[in-house]
């Protein structure tokens, strides 16, 4: 009922009727939204109609991202200075990218003496990181709490495509599993779901460097009969055929034996960070020689098969007390060789 | 006047919407607690749904969760799907409790932003995005309500402070809806 004055009083103009509840609204757009959801599911990775609106969008609010990163980027090295307020800033920054140039130094001469004692008669003495590589800069970094990703600022019209490898100046830190024509988002080592094939610098040991929800990065599948120390450098193995091999990773931080298992529990500190917000570089191509030999191959599969071998003889020969051990071998190797058919 | 309240209204409201983007696309993926990201898009779903509700503030939440999921890797349409629902139940419950309820709206922003994102993140688990759900609870859905809720934090209490604005939706406060809490008489809804 109008008020004096003739115009519509407040508690008018906002009283509805159960037909202005929005029910009706709600209902379209869940259905709505639940197509979508089980059409964007099903799509997946295979690209489509939903890939190409993420594509759009990411393209439109590239340049937002873009001034969103370099505003906040003075800002994120806050933690930092509070931690160390009793250290000279200066001082503390310089020791530590020092020491983070003669870490990724000290890997790669590794790595390159390593190659060079087992192929020196066949192959020579050749550049380990010889990439064929585009700069990229990072933009962004995760929008949701769910993925531990960053965005780049090239897309598919620099030449860029999903499954690349990208790393830093210290080492490989992701793979794009998104990409747009102007930015792409890039998977990091230590998101949960990044499975990588790696092994252990110095004695080759072959596993799978995997992330984890709380940020640390884990080397599974490594055998207990391999060699693993405290310190060691993981890089690379090649074997998925995504990195090139010899990158470096990480360092051993830690590395667990529990009484009865056939693999190590090692956890793994990365090298490279993708907090600063700096270039990363975005692999294009691996060359023949970045790419996991036959031997390299043959001696992954001699790692898995052999200690396999020589369990389902002891089993056998323990008898059917064993069985239940001999089980979980079978599937541990056909997991190990699945894991590294993904990364 | 009753016209020039409600563009202003309308201009305020595109306004916040801008804002609500602007903050999740270029400042929520650079600020995060552990795992967890302030979702704009939640917290413009509860603005919208707290200040206009019914059908507005249902769309309001669908637009927003679909622009969220187009910015994340997830699956398109899961949030869209949570924030239609969650603004259509707190339309219900809570549809012009901004003005002069800070705590209140504060309260009901609270449920909804647990209810959100619990199910998203419990969704993400279902299609096999995660093993573990202590780690999606305590690693995950935490930090992200903790920062959803800073975030919504400012913009209610201007909301609920701002005497006369168009944000509240024009006029003037009635002298028996001040006395219940509220800005507007809203009578029998």
């Amino acid at each position: 009922m109008p008020r004096k004055g003739g115009s519509t009083p407040p508690s008018t103009r906002f009283r509805r009727t159960d037909s202005d509840s929005g029910i009706r609204t709600c209902i379209i757009l869940v259905v709505l939204s639940l197509v979508m959801f089980t059409a964007s599911v099903r799509e997946g990775d295979n690209g489509g109609v939903f890939t190409t609106m993420r594509g759009a969008w990411m393209t439109i609010t590239t340049p937002i991202r873009w001034v969103g990163g370099a505003v906040t980027a003075p800002f994120q090295g806050l933690g930092n200075i509070f931690t160390n307020l009793t250290t000279d800033q200066g001082r503390l920054s310089d020791l530590k990218a020092e020491n983070e140039r003669l870490v990724a130094r000290n890997a790669e001469l590794e790595e390159s003496e390593q190659t060079a004692r087992r192929l020196e008669s066949l192959l020579g003495l050749q550049s380990l990181y010889n990439l064929q590589s585009t700069g990229a800069r990072i933009i962004s970094g995760s929008t949701d709490s769910w993925s531990s990703t960053v965005t780049i600022d090239k897309g598919s019209s620099a030449g860029l495509s999903v499954g690349m490898p990208v790393t830093d100046s210290n080492g490989a830190i992701g793979q794009i599993i998104k990409c747009g024509p102007t930015s792409a988002t890039v998977r990091l080592i230590t998101d949960e779901n990044s499975a990588v094939s790696a092994m252990i610098q110095s004695s080759r040991a072959q596993g799978i460097l995997r992330g984890s929800v709380d940020g640390t990065i884990r080397l599974t599948l490594v055998r207990t009969d391999q060699t693993v120390e405290v310190g060691d450098t993981v890089v690379t193995s090649g074997l998925g055929g995504v990195f090139p091999k010899g990158l470096p990773l990480g360092t051993v931080l830690s590395v667990e034996r529990t009484s009865g298992s056939l693999y190590y529990e090692i956890e793994v500190e990365p090298l490279a960070s993708a907090e600063s917000f700096e270039e990363v570089l975005v692999i294009t191509s691996l060359t023949e020689d970045q790419k996991a030999t036959s031997e390299d191959v043959a001696e992954a599969d001699l790692q898995d098969t052999a200690p396999s071998a020589a369990a389902n003889a002891e089993a056998s020969s323990e008898g059917e007390q064993n069985a239940d051990e001999q089980e979980d071998v079978s599937e541990d190797t056909e997991y190990y060789e699945e894991s590294s058919e993904e990364g | 006047m009753q016209v020039k309240d409600s563009v202003r209204s309308r201009r305020d409201f595109g306004l916040l919407a801008v804002i609500c983007l602007v903050v999740q696309i270029a400042l929520a993926p650079n600020i995060a607690l552990g795992n967890g990201r302030a979702n704009m898009a939640l917290v413009f779903a509860g603005l919208a749904s707290l200040m206009i509700g019914g059908r507005t503030g249902v769309v309001c939440g669908f637009v927003a969760g679909l622009i969220f999921d187009l910015s994340t890797t997830g699956p398109i349409g899961l949030m869209a799907f949570l924030l239609t629902i969650g603004s259509f139940v707190t339309g219900i419950e809570g549809r012009n409790r901004m003005a002069d309820d800070f705590a209140g709206s504060m309260s009901i922003f609270a449920r909804l932003c647990c209810a959100v994102t619990v199910g998203y993140h419990v969704a993400m688990l279902l299609v096999g995005d995660a093993t573990s759900l202590v780690d999606v609870i305590f690693l995950r859905s935490v930090p992200t309500i903790i920062l959803t809720m800073l975030a919504f934090a400012p913009f209610a209490y201007v909301i609920s402070h701002e005497t006369g604005s168009a944000l509240s939706l024009g006029g003037k406060p009635s002298k028996s809806a001040r006395s219940h809490g509220s800005r507007y008489d809203i009578g029998n809804l």
